[in-house]
């Protein structure tokens, strides 16, 4: 028995000594990439797709007019050239008293659903006629809805004039507005658009997601099973020229606790942006330097602006010297740099770096460093005294006591609300921590505003685009409003209101950027929110992967799929 | 066996006695006896635990975090700004330490001249600082700072957690909630469970098939959808101007909910196990030579029905407190258990589970507690079945 | 006999449509429609998009009418449209039942093929060191957290000695052949069982454990003993018979799970079995999905429970049901 034992034991050891501590001979090549997804996907339609792991996805698969690319700048993919008024190809004009917007898009030439039939401007005209249709789910109509006719060339297909019903500055960031492949979808289209959500029932990429035709990107789908993988492969009519990877498959691992182990055993060669918590890449970078793995961990800090959202209703945070006092006393370059070891950067305000209109000018806008002691300054002006059990109280005897409150299972917000409820601790306010499931937290706790105190979650937002719907008096959710609206703090600043309602429709950029600037001042000297950190896109991949870049916005690295390939491995090792 | 042995053995002995000397004749039941109650020492005496080690459970200490066994630290510098608060507001006079201190260091933010002492206490790790120290001048209040400066070295026994909190007294900490919780699901589970299963199984009828039913509904109930609708759910609206009504709005509401969460999904498979049994024991001949003999129901069911029962019940039990641990830390997943944070072994796990290929030991000693806990309950269970199961007693 | 068969179906089909609407009621009773969830994600959202979502999900409708058009479509032998994923619920489901099912089926065996035989082993050599060896065994696989199990052996299993595939339900992207394909799926199946059956072993083998200690001490052992019956048939006819009860119970309990999916087990492996669907349907209120699902669970519940109080009658012939 114990012969046995001390066998199998040897074996073992042999068998985990001799597994290589980093081979090349694992690497994926050009022929085959297999990518892991954290989440589900549902389907491509692009009308209808809201799930973040199936844009991913359908990046590979279809393009539109324009995109951000990764140095936040806009890019024309099946445009040949975005309209300006600069370049000439969009004017203003008025019609009946409003001042509208024409612009010219005009489609490359060799644009081709994958089935060979040329992708004109009648895919977006039917597009929008879709997007319109009643009985059609759509979520963002408003990409659609700006757009009031669609005017084809009669010589030139691919040719048209959009007519705007508003002269906004932006009239041509349109990167949502889709193509749908009018010869296949039409008739479906035509007999069930009566029938409420007929149409997404019935469409060929739900019955049929495998037809090549319904694509216009590098790939087309090949094979396709909801909840598991989708297998992509390359489109020889794609207008960009081939791609150089011949087959990508995506897989979805739900638990991100076992991407690392998927990769490590080859189950997948890279991890997509929706994966590893970011602890997880923090531990699995030390591992890939440590023990010299194959891989790359890629960090890229994003828009995604975390914050605490501070209810101006609680009569201890209408004191703007009380909601001073918190921001001064949270260390954030310390938060970050011990808990995210530095990769994901404290936030100024709403706006992330990537985002043009970004400032951290001292002049322009209120810094807040880490001073604890002018926290407890500021809280003594405030008329709240410490007392011997170490917290404040203000005249009537009421302890300074807030409630903080996130969404459970979320276990970096967890940690970052600990720490922060050490801080505020330490000069003397006592926090409470009550947390709800995501469908709680923002199904009634937010947008009815029923937090009492502090709420701490997260926007994403494009860059250049208006806060309006977070900021302005009239974004309050009430009753009255139906609870529309995402102005939670319930802030109002009829100098920020008035601001925000002149942002879209001024063309002259130097303005809009002292607008925003403006708004920002205000923003961060009446801190209605506290800003905590900007969050960082994270994506594994193995070392031989060229041509790829993590944006960092919402535009996903699948974009520019085409460009990306693998370097043999074979090539790699004789370096 | 001399005459005085025999004699006691022929003597009627009460009922407790026997059970209390065949349970002791049991040694792992002892054993598993003792483990229990080392527990509930623990729990009862975390505070003074915590005031003789000096170790804090929610002291943090961001800039060592997942730090091994064995390992001392600095505390962190908000740690440090704290002690030395405590030390200028005991009353004394340190005027002439501040006075040294400055003719020694530059105010960073030349704001009042108590900040220098601030200053220093965070600028260098502690040792530099001593060695500074040595060389002061003897001053006023010297001492005093010294031995705050020495207190910012902490010994950490088993590690550090994910915000450099001491992992042994978060275990000491984390046992209150966990005991508490495995003890009273066993409770509710064998109460509750009982109570349905005897009046079920030995009634039939209308009666059976009401509560059965009732016990299938709830084993099927979507046990998700009950959570979010219970922790959405604002207890104000419904125990507002009841005597309970203090517990809205306070750090009990959770726990509140939480308790009647794993009391109310505790008890359908001991009903239905009890169920089962009684089923088959009510028709043996000794029911019917009691109710022949005019015994009431009530009475049938205590002392005759129940005990035959006991082999089932002890073991689905025993078994449920280890899977009630894990569940009051799923349940805060939902933000319906304990919040955050309040250390439980549950929820140590939990929040180890992402980091299980860097910091092991974080999940590995909950986990061994949670197995020396369900080991001991079990091995309880499995001493009470040989004391109270009239089949197992040896006659 | 068949009037109690009969009696209990028709209380089965009347919990089962209480608890339909009851569990109805409760899913419309989460805070947070999915038009809710919506805005969360996206603040460009007009509230003229969530109203106009709103009507198109029937959202404004009140809750009797929408359960009410909810129940006709069912009764119609229609299982309606995944709302989630636009597909009818039958196809979305159908194949992640099927493999939910072979997962726990054969995990169930694996497990009661070891427990029983360990169990009994246990009860009969009771106070030895195999008793205890087993029984710490069995702790063990109770106390493991399912998480932790998994990801140990896919660590153990599919890293260190690369031996099954880490996760997933088959090789995809590859053509097979029958024969391959089996044993491409067993492969895929093998740490996924592992792990469900190491907890329910431990479960089993204490509840057979225990009840055989019980019937062991019975008289009537005694009796056969001194009769001179050979030693397995007395374990096996007048021991394991009469520890049957709660083992029925225990048994009839794990089966009704038989199509509710291991969702930890399945989402660790990432097999495509139905627990996460559900879960996720659950989330996203997706009606259709989320009420299927529960309506199976119901039934499974019930009709194991109705066998169980069946073979009770086989196991001990003394309880009648008139």
């Amino acid at each position: 028995m114990r012969k046995i034992i001390t066998s199998i034991f040897v074996f073992g050891l042999i068998v985990l000594t001799t597994v290589p501590t980093k081979s090349y001979s694992n690497l994926p090549t050009n022929e085959e990439l297999q990518v892991g997804l954290s989440q589900e996907f549902e389907n491509f339609n692009p009308m209808i797709m809201s799930m973040l792991a199936t844009t991913w996805m359908y990046n590979m698969v279809g393009r539109t007019l324009m995109v951000l690319n990764e140095d936040a700048e806009w890019e024309p993919q099946l445009a040949k050239k975005i309209p300006s008024l600069e370049n000439g190809l969009a004017e203003r004009f008025t019609e009946d008293g409003v001042e509208k917007i024409r612009a010219v898009w005009e489609i490359v030439d060799n644009a081709k659903w994958g089935d060979g039939t040329d992708l004109t401007c009648r895919d977006f005209k039917f597009a929008r006629e879709v997007a319109l249709a009643p009985t059609v789910a759509i979520t963002e109509r408003e990409t659609y809805e700006q757009v009031e006719e669609i005017i084809i060339d009669e010589n030139n297909p691919r040719r048209c004039t959009f007519k705007y019903k508003e002269a906004k500055w932006n009239f041509n960031q349109i990167p949502k507005f889709y193509a749908l492949p009018e010869h296949l979808e039409r008739p479906i289209f035509e007999k069930y658009k009566e029938q409420p959500e007929g149409y997404e029932q019935h469409s060929l990429y739900t019955t049929s997601p495998t037809n090549p035709g319904l694509y216009n990107g590098p790939y087309v789908v090949t094979e396709m099973t909801l909840g598991s993988h989708t297998i992509f492969e390359r489109n020889p009519y794609f207008f960009g020229g081939p791609a150089k990877i011949n087959r990508i498959i995506t897989k979805v691992i739900s638990n991100t606790g076992t991407l690392e182990a998927n990769l490590r055993s080859g189950t997948i060669d890279m991890i997509s942006v929706l994966g590893m918590s970011f602890d997880q890449a923090l531990a699995f970078n030390q591992r890939v330097q440590g023990r010299n793995l194959p891989y790359n961990v890629n960090f890229q800090p994003s828009l995604v602006y975390e914050h605490l959202d501070l209810n101006l209703d609680n009569p201890f945070l209408q004191d703007v010297r009380v909601r001073k006092a918190l921001v001064y006393a949270i260390d954030r370059p310390g938060l970050t740099n011990a808990l995210f070891g530095g990769k994901q950067p404290p936030a100024y305000h709403n706006l992330a770096p990537l985002d043009p209109w970004f400032t951290n000018d001292p002049k322009k806008i209120v810094v807040y460093p880490y001073r604890r002691r002018e926290a407890a300054r500021l809280l003594d002006d405030a008329r709240w005294k410490l007392r011997n059990d170490g917290f404040r109280y203000n005249e009537n005897g009421e302890r300074l006591e807030l409630t903080i409150m996130t969404t459970a299972g979320n276990q970096v917000r967890e940690l970052v609300q600990v720490y922060l409820q050490d801080q505020w601790r330490s000069i003397g306010i006592r926090v409470r921590i009550q947390n709800e499931p995501p469908r709680v937290f923002f199904g009634q706790t937010t947008n009815r505003r029923r937090f009492t105190g502090v709420a701490m979650y997260a926007w994403v937002s494009s860059p250049e685009s208006n806060p309006r719907s977070s900021l302005s008096c009239d974004r309050i959710p009430t009753e009255e409003n139906g609870w529309s609206g995402q102005n939670y703090p319930g802030w109002c600043n009829e100098r920020v209101t008035e601001l925000l309602e002149k942002l879209d429709l001024e063309f002259d950029e130097q303005k809009r950027l002292n607008i925003i600037h403006e708004v920002l001042y205000h923003y961060t000297n009446e801190v209605p929110v506290i800003p905590l950190y900007y969050r960082s896109d994270i994506s594994v991949t193995p070392i031989n992967l060229r041509g790829y870049q993590l944006p960092g916005h919402q535009f996903s690295a699948t974009n520019h799929v085409e460009r990306w390939y693998l370097e043999d491995p074979k090539k790699m090792e004789n370096r | 066996m001399d005459e005085k042995q025999k004699q006691k053995y022929l003597e009627a002995q009460p009922m407790w006695k026997i059970v209390a000397s065949q349970f002791a004749e049991h040694r792992m039941a002892v054993v598993g006896l003792i483990v229990i109650l080392f527990f509930l020492s623990i729990s009862a005496f975390a505070p003074i635990i915590s005031a003789i080690t000096g170790l804090d459970p929610d002291e943090q200490n961001v800039f060592n975090r997942y730090q091994p066994a064995f390992s001392t630290v600095a505390t962190s510098s908000i740690n440090r700004e704290l002690a030395v608060e405590r030390m200028l507001a005991n009353g004394k006079d340190y005027t002439a330490l501040i006075d040294a201190a400055i003719a020694q260091n530059v105010l960073e933010y030349p704001t009042t001249r108590e900040d220098v002492l601030y200053d220093m206490a965070t600028a260098v790790a502690p040792e530099v600082l001593l060695d500074e120290l040595a060389s002061f001048p003897q001053v006023e209040g010297l001492n005093d700072f010294i031995a705050v400066v020495g207190g910012f070295q902490k010994f950490h026994l088993l590690g550090t957690d994910e915000l450099g909190r001491d992992v042994l007294i978060r275990l000491v900490y984390g046992t209150r909630v966990s005991i508490t919780v495995g003890l009273m699901v066993a409770f509710a589970a064998a109460f509750i469970g009982l109570i349905i299963g005897s009046l079920a199984g030995y009634y039939g009828g209308y009666l059976d098939a009401t509560l059965m039913r009732l016990t299938d509904a709830l084993i099927s109930l979507p046990i998700l959808v009950v959570l979010i609708v219970v922790s959405a759910i604002d207890l104000g609206n419904i125990i507002g101007g009841t005597p309970l009504s203090f517990i809205v709005g306070s750090d009990y509401e959770s726990i509140f909910k939480m308790v009647f969460i794993l009391c109310l999904f505790s008890w359908m498979q001991v009903a239905r196990l009890v169920r089962g049994s009684i089923l088959s024991i009510k028709e043996q001949e000794f029911i019917m030579a009691a109710k022949t003999l005019g015994a009431r129901d009530s009475m049938i069911i205590l002392t005759h029905v129940v005990p035959n029962v006991i082999a089932p019940l002890l073991v689905a039990v025993t078994l449920g407190i280890g899977n009630s641990i894990l569940f009051e830390a799923a349940l805060s997943f939902l933000g319906l258990g304990i919040q955050p944070p309040t250390p439980s072994w549950g929820n140590m796990l939990f929040n180890a589970q992402e980091m299980v290929q860097h910091a092991p030991m974080l999940a590995i000693l909950p986990g061994l507690l949670i197995l020396a806990t369900v080991i001991s309950f079990n091995f309880v269970g499995d001493g009470l079945q040989d004391a109270i199961d009239p089949k197992s007693i040896r006659r | 006999m068949t009037s109690f068969i009969i009696r209990r179906l028709i209380q089965t089909g009347i919990v089962i449509t209480l608890l339909s609407f009851f569990c109805y009621l409760l899913m419309t009773l989460m805070p947070g429609d999915p038009v809710d969830l919506m805005i969360s994600a996206n603040p460009n959202i007009t509230s003229e998009d969530i109203e106009r979502l709103r009507a198109l999900y029937g959202l404004d409708q009140p809750v009797l009418v929408r359960y009410w058009n909810w129940v006709s479509t069912i009764l119609s032998g229609d299982l309606g449209y995944s709302r989630t994923y636009r597909v009818p619920v039958q196809e979305l489901m159908g194949p992640r039942l099927i493999n939910t099912f072979i997962l726990s089926a054969a995990a169930l065996l694996v497990s009661i093929l070891i427990a029983l035989p360990l169990g009994i082993l246990a009860a009969l050599k009771k106070g030895t060191r195999l008793d205890y060896s087993i029984n710490m065994f069995a702790f063990t696989g109770i106390s493991i957290p399912s998480f932790w199990l998994a990801i140990v052996l896919i660590i153990v299993f599919a890293i260190w000695i690369p031996l099954f595939p880490a996760s997933g339900t088959r090789t995809v992207g590859v053509d097979l052949s029958f024969g391959e394909l089996l044993f491409d799926r067993i492969r895929y199946l093998v740490l996924p069982v592992l792990s469900l059956s190491l907890m329910s072993i431990g479960t089993f083998v204490r509840f057979t454990r225990s009840a055989m200690i019980e019937a062991m001490a019975n008289d009537y052992i005694r009796t056969a003993r001194a009769k001179g019956l050979s030693w397995p048939r007395i374990i096996v006819i007048h021991g394991f018979r009469n520890a049957l009860i709660p083992l029925i119970t225990i048994l009839a309990l794990s089966f009704s799970g038989l199509f509710s999916g291991a969702i930890i087990t399945e989402t660790v492996f990432s097999y495509q079995g139905v627990g996460s669907l559900v879960y996720e349907s659950i989330i996203s209120n997706d009606f259709n999905v989320a009420m299927v699902a529960f309506m199976i669970s119901v039934s499974m519940v019930l009709i194991f429970n109705l066998l169980a109080d069946i073979l009770y009658g086989v196991a001990d012939p003394r309880i009648s049901y008139s």
